[in-house]
């Protein structure tokens, strides 16, 4: 439940709720959102329009106000940053440096976290033996793993793929022991009756029951992985968007640095995007199972 | 009964008046007609039930009643008021009970002394002595301080029933009250709840009852009149006179004449019934 | 044969020495692996890490650096409080606010409480009130997010039922929908006290690192002297360990308080 809220948003857990709340009784209803198709104004994409046109409007006048363009350089300036780094191709490298760190980092948590969830969720020797260390180690966050593991890795890159893989091993194995635990026994109980071998069943019944939970436990990976990354580079690291925005901050150019946070968000949010196509496309049963989304 | 030597009886308590409603569906604009020119008396003191088959708008036709929503034609009144809205003369008792999870048993029966109209006026003794009597009344005594997620199925709607009596309302508006209990409780509730009524009381002195149901024996064991509906739009088909004596025990299930009312009710509706599940 | 018996038997242990057997062998690996370094090595040992504790208690830096980190927590966590749970109410009761302010705090949701340092340093400097702006960032979007479903998600059957027992608006917001967000916003303050934890340290770590040190304090400031100055990996790894620590209270002590609020969701 907690590990499906973090990879919801505000708004759709509110539509959730008033959807199985209109589905409850025929004559609950908003009155006030009946609405027409068509008119534009009430589109989706003009609602974001508007929103951002609203906010960067306020962002400029704040600009003003405080006419300081290196505490608060306008929206302009920021864009005209953008685009100059995106012209030099510095806003990509250091994106894809990032990005590179990411993937790597993740695939490592995968290969670990992901057979480790199967086996502690299937043999209870091996989680009686195993869940100790690993509710030992979870509450020290990745971020306290920086000073240490500077001095281990020194300042570069494998810091920040260290400090990842950690961050995303944990709701990685716990989602997965969560999934597979979660596996319909009279499923299994089921396929035995037809006569299944048990790897068989493992494939096609304990595999499918707990894709869904790793998945999601894959979308919380990422974006606690996304957080520590920034963190991580910044302290550790000569290169990457967290060194980046750093960097600009001490040359006091705010307009690149502001430029740079844009783009971790983009990422951030472009990535969660795939990621959730991806959920919905691999595995499309999940909703009938209350894991949505 | 001789109508005629009932003086009082001119004014219905309920009257509705070419009643409908109909439901716009936000996405599509697409429009269901739910309940269609429903013309219906209730008069004071009638326990009087609707059935009919599901999704055939009984439960928008009370939601309307209770002012919960509002119809799209025609006409609702109470003692020849204009029904606008939500009021506490006009109790409901919910299908699912809707009892306040965070609220003690105590609590929710004096919620609406507490929170809302009824308690105007009274002090907090009084409140609780009337809380107190409703308790004891479904025979909750004892568990006052338990929470609902503590409760059976069955004390959970003797929660509900004393709940909404505190309130003192005249009219009682009950959705399927019993629909979610098993079959013993829920026949056990039935002699109960017309104790509760006052069926061994003056009939002046009964509160009105407009109770929904899908039983159709349920129907005819606790209702003055049954009001058969039909459905797409919904609408009133039939309404049939209980003329069963009161006070009515166990044993009239096994009379004829119960027989025969619940298979005159049920030829009513079977066909739509049969069509709803095909 | 003999294999099955084995596991049998290992079956048969008691599930504390099970549970006590890998962090055991480990503690003991570690301080084997350090004992056969020369004794200039800065590695940490477990039995140094030991003694490190008892000196940095004894002393007081420890107890002081960790209140002064858990006071900013608390600051900047109000901070969140007030701030997501009052959008959150307004988010959560109106459709309309809801559409217009969603587009904007799901496109900052994705930036990284670090990310928002150098701004926060640019405007308040180095001291304090960078890192509260870090910690109530951070706190801010797990609240407003927990609140809002808590909000939009109650019981359109009670309130209704509340109206038909004639309690007007105002009363009803009051004695069924904040009752009935209540359990969502706990979970919310929980969730938000842990990664309000997660960025003080962050926060207090890259101001320390950024800023040279000394000036703003708290056990993150603690662990980059230690990595930068005295280069006290034992050091380094008794404030891990305070932090865990002090992360496993915050979560047991808001799942406490949530059971003992919320008595009738048990």
């Amino acid at each position: 439940m907690v590990s499906l809220m973090e990879t919801r948003t505000a708004k759709e857990l509110a539509e959730v709720a008033s959807e199985s709340d209109v589905d409850r009784k025929a004559g609950a209803r908003y009155p006030g959102s009946v609405r027409a198709q068509g008119r534009f104004w009430q589109a989706r994409w003009f609602i974001v329009v508007r929103a951002f046109s609203v906010f960067i409007g306020i962002w400029y006048l704040v600009a003003l106000w405080v006419a300081s363009p290196i505490q608060m350089p306008s929206p302009f300036k920021v864009l005209e940053a953008l685009i100059a780094l995106g012209r030099t191709g510095e806003l990509f490298d250091h994106a894809l440096i990032s990005a590179t760190r990411l993937v790597i980092s993740l695939v490592i948590s995968t290969l670990i976290a992901v057979p480790l969830g199967f086996l502690m969720a299937m043999n209870r020797e091996a989680n009686a033996f195993i869940d100790p260390i690993v509710e030992l180690l979870r509450p020290i966050s990745g971020i306290a793993w920086i000073p240490l593991g500077l001095f281990i890795f020194g300042v570069g890159g494998t810091l920040p793929i260290f400090i990842m893989a950690y961050v995303a091993f944990f709701p990685l194995l716990l989602n997965t022991i969560d999934g597979v635990k979660s596996i319909d026994r009279k499923l299994m109980s089921a396929a035995e009756t037809m006569g299944v071998s048990r790897s068989a069943r493992l494939l096609h019944i304990a595999v499918p029951a707990a894709l869904p939970s790793v998945m999601v436990g894959f979308r919380i990976a990422f974006a606690s992985a996304w957080a520590a990354i920034i963190a991580a580079e910044l302290i550790g690291s000569p290169s990457g968007l967290g060194f980046a925005i750093e960097w600009y901050r001490q040359l006091l150019m705010s307009p690149k640095v502001f430029a740079f946070i844009a783009m971790i968000g983009a990422i951030g949010y472009l990535c969660d995007l795939g990621l959730r196509t991806l959920q919905h496309k691999l595995t499309p049963w999940a909703e009938g199972m209350g894991i949505g989304q | 009964m001789n109508v005629a030597t009932m003086p009082s009886k001119a004014q219905p308590k309920l009257r509705l008046r070419n009643v409908s409603k109909e439901y716009v569906a936000p996405r599509t604009g697409q429009r269901t007609l739910a309940v269609s020119d429903f013309t219906l008396d209730v008069r004071a003191g009638e326990f009087l039930c609707i059935v009919g088959p599901s999704g055939c708008g009984k439960s928008t036709v009370l939601n309307m009643i209770a002012g919960l929503d509002q119809p799209t034609g025609g006409d609702i009144e109470m003692d020849g008021h204009h029904v606008r809205g939500p009021g506490a003369e006009r109790g409901v008792m919910f299908q699912d009970y809707a009892l306040f999870p965070w609220k003690s048993v105590r609590d929710n029966v004096g919620f609406g002394l507490r929170h809302g109209t009824p308690g105007a006026g009274l002090t907090a003794a009084e409140r609780n002595d009337r809380v107190n009597h409703f308790v004891n009344m479904v025979g909750l005594a004892g568990a006052e301080a338990k929470f609902p997620h503590q409760l059976s199925g069955g004390m959970k709607q003797r929660v509900a029933l004393a709940r909404l009596l505190a309130n003192g309302p005249d009219v009682l508006l009950m959705d399927e009250p019993l629909g979610a209990l098993d079959a013993q409780t829920r026949m056990v509730l039935q002699v109960e709840l017309l104790r509760i009524w006052g069926e061994a009381a003056e009939e002046g002195d009964r509160k009105t009852v407009v109770f929904i149901t899908h039983g159709i024996d349920e129907a005819v064991f606790l209702a003055d009149r049954v009001v058969v509906m039909s459905s797409h739009p919904g609408r009133v088909s039939a309404v049939i006179d209980i003329d069963i004596p009161r006070p009515r025990r166990e044993s009239i299930r096994s009379e004829p004449r119960f027989g025969q009312l619940t298979d005159e009710i049920w030829s009513l509706i079977r066909d739509e019934a049969y069509q709803a599940i095909a | 044969m003999t294999t099955a018996t084995q596991t049998s038997r290992i079956a048969q242990l008691p599930p504390a020495v099970k549970a006590v057997t890998l962090p055991a062998l480990l503690i003991v690996v570690w301080q084997i692996w350090a004992m056969t370094l020369p004794e200039t090595s800065p590695a940490p040992a477990p039995a140094k890490v030991v003694q490190s504790f008892i000196e940095l208690t004894a002393s007081g830096d420890l107890v002081w650096s960790t209140l002064q980190s858990l006071g900013r927590v608390l600051a900047g966590f109000c901070v969140a409080l007030v701030l997501g749970l009052s959008l959150g109410v307004l988010m959560g009761a109106s459709r309309a606010v809801r559409e217009n302010l969603d587009p904007i705090i799901e496109s900052f949701r994705p930036i990284a409480p670090m990310a928002i340092l150098p701004i926060a340093i640019l405007w308040f400097g180095t001291g304090t009130p960078a890192a509260l702006t870090i910690v109530a960032y951070a706190a801010f979007f797990p609240l407003l997010v927990n609140t809002v479903y808590g909000v939009s998600r109650v019981d359109r059957q009670l309130v209704r039922a509340a109206q038909t027992m004639g309690v007007n608006r105002l009363r009803t917001i009051a004695t069924v929908i904040v009752p009935a967000a209540v359990p969502s916003v706990l979970l919310g303050s929980r969730l938000a006290m842990g990664v309000a934890w997660t960025a003080i340290i962050a926060a207090e770590l890259a101001v320390g690192a950024k800023s040279g040190g000394g000036t703003s304090g708290g056990i993150g400031q603690m662990m980059f002297v230690f990595y930068a100055y005295s280069i006290d990996l034992n050091g380094i790894v008794v404030c891990m360990i305070v932090v865990g620590v002090i992360a496993l209270m915050i979560d047991r002590l808001f799942r406490v308080a949530e059971h003992r609020l919320l008595p009738w969701r048990n």
